[in-house]
């Protein structure tokens, strides 16, 4: 519930507040924002599975989205930026996958 | 990590194991941790909660920030293209509006010409000006149709086969023989050319006088009653009549009547010399053709 409207609260800061991205941080933006949705279906299957912890859930999130960052930038210095970029992408893209389908079977039995 | 859990081993097939079990192994390490040391209380329990909580509001924030962001760069985009289109539009309305100024003003120039100077000067002006291209003409003539043959495209190469397309050599030959047979005008597409006209190829295109025109083009002459038949039996008729027969390009040559050709849109004074004769101030030489002609 807390994590709801926590949530909530957020989206409510960046609608009131609008910040505009600097450009050097933009091409880390789709980035974050699939490390974050990670974090966030990892945590709610975690809920679900009844083995969420809150420690865990910080931790990954930010040590994620802090790696995957890490991961570009080090790929736009060597140049095989959009490749790394992808990779992260895959990686992430599984694990979102593979935790919204533990989701669905919980919440649907199927 | 308790001692009585088996090790994790990461297995050197990564991404099965990814597929296998997305779940970061960590909750699972801290579901066992809590099994055995209990659930954290007091400050450490809300600390962690709160932690968690300013996380979420982290991550709702870069949601839409995000969102903004993608939203944002859309209509950018849409933007340059709304504000490049308007500058077209705006300029080719003051191009309009220059040209009928221009129109305007070439009026008034030729009704002070016709008071000023005698009516003979002025017939003879406009003679030349006729001649020159720079005023348009009406009469009888000729009409040549050259129409692109059949291009195929390899079905192996997937190249285009443009060996039956018209060229600017082509268009420059039907025209040099109009004029050689004693045509007084000519238009291509309704391009009419002056004695600077170039007929030129650009890549696929053919340029006259740098603007584009497109098959089927049609060369409208005006000259003597028979310049159709003789350009039809002279050697461009014949040159044309190969094309067709070889390469299935598309001709026609026919006499018309009663047709007006425009006056060119540019025509550039290069050179200028006053008259000789004091009571005409105009007369123009032009420099050496580009082509055409």
């Amino acid at each position: 519930m807390i994590a709801v409207i926590a949530l909530v609260a957020g989206i409510a800061l960046g609608i009131v507040f609008h910040p505009t991205v600097p450009l050097a941080l933009q091409p880390y933006l789709p980035i974050a924002v699939v490390a974050a949705l990670d974090a966030v279906f990892g945590g709610v299957r975690a809920k679900l599975d009844g083995i969420f912890d809150d420690k865990q859930f910080v931790i990954s999130f930010i040590a994620n989205t802090l790696l995957a960052a890490l991961i570009v930038y080090l790929g736009d210095q060597l140049g095989v930026g959009g490749q790394l970029s992808t990779g992260v992408v895959v990686v992430l893209g599984v694990r979102i996958f593979g935790n919204v389908a533990a989701i669905r079977r919980h919440l649907f039995r199927a | 990590m308790t001692d009585d859990q088996p090790r994790r081993v990461f297995a050197p097939d990564f991404l099965t194991e990814l597929f296998r079990n997305p779940l970061d192994p960590g909750y699972a390490e801290a579901a066992a941790r809590k099994a055995v040391e209990g659930d954290p209380t007091g400050p450490r329990k809300w600390a962690r909660s709160g932690l968690a909580a300013i996380t979420l509001v982290g991550l709702g924030f870069l949601f839409v920030v995000a969102y903004q962001q993608t939203v944002a760069d859309e209509p950018a985009r849409t933007k340059a293209r709304a504000a490049l289109i308007e500058q077209v539009q705006s300029r080719r309305d003051l191009t309009d509006q220059l040209q009928q100024q221009a129109d305007k003003l070439g009026d008034d120039v030729a009704g002070l010409r016709e008071r000023e100077l005698g009516g003979a000067t002025v017939a003879r002006l406009r003679d030349l000006e006729a001649a020159t291209g720079l005023a348009p003409v009406k009469g009888d003539g000729a009409r040549v149709r050259i129409g692109d043959g059949p291009t195929p495209i390899n079905p192996v190469t997937g190249e285009r086969n443009t060996a039956a397309r018209v060229k600017d050599t082509d268009l420059q030959l039907a025209t040099n023989a109009l004029w050689s047979l004693g045509a007084e005008a000519i238009t291509i597409n309704g391009q009419r050319l002056t004695a600077t006209s170039t007929i030129r190829q650009a890549g696929e295109a053919v340029l006259v006088d740098f603007q584009p025109v497109t098959t089927p083009y049609e060369v409208v002459a005006i000259g003597p009653d028979d310049l159709a038949k003789d350009f039809d039996d002279g050697y461009a008729g014949r040159f044309f009549k190969e094309l067709v027969a070889k390469y299935g390009m598309s001709f026609d040559a026919s006499g018309v009547h009663d047709v007006t050709l425009p006056a060119a849109t540019e025509l550039k004074l290069r050179v200028a010399e006053p008259s000789p004769s004091p009571s005409t101030s105009l007369s123009a030489s032009s420099s050496p053709s580009e082509g055409g002609r």
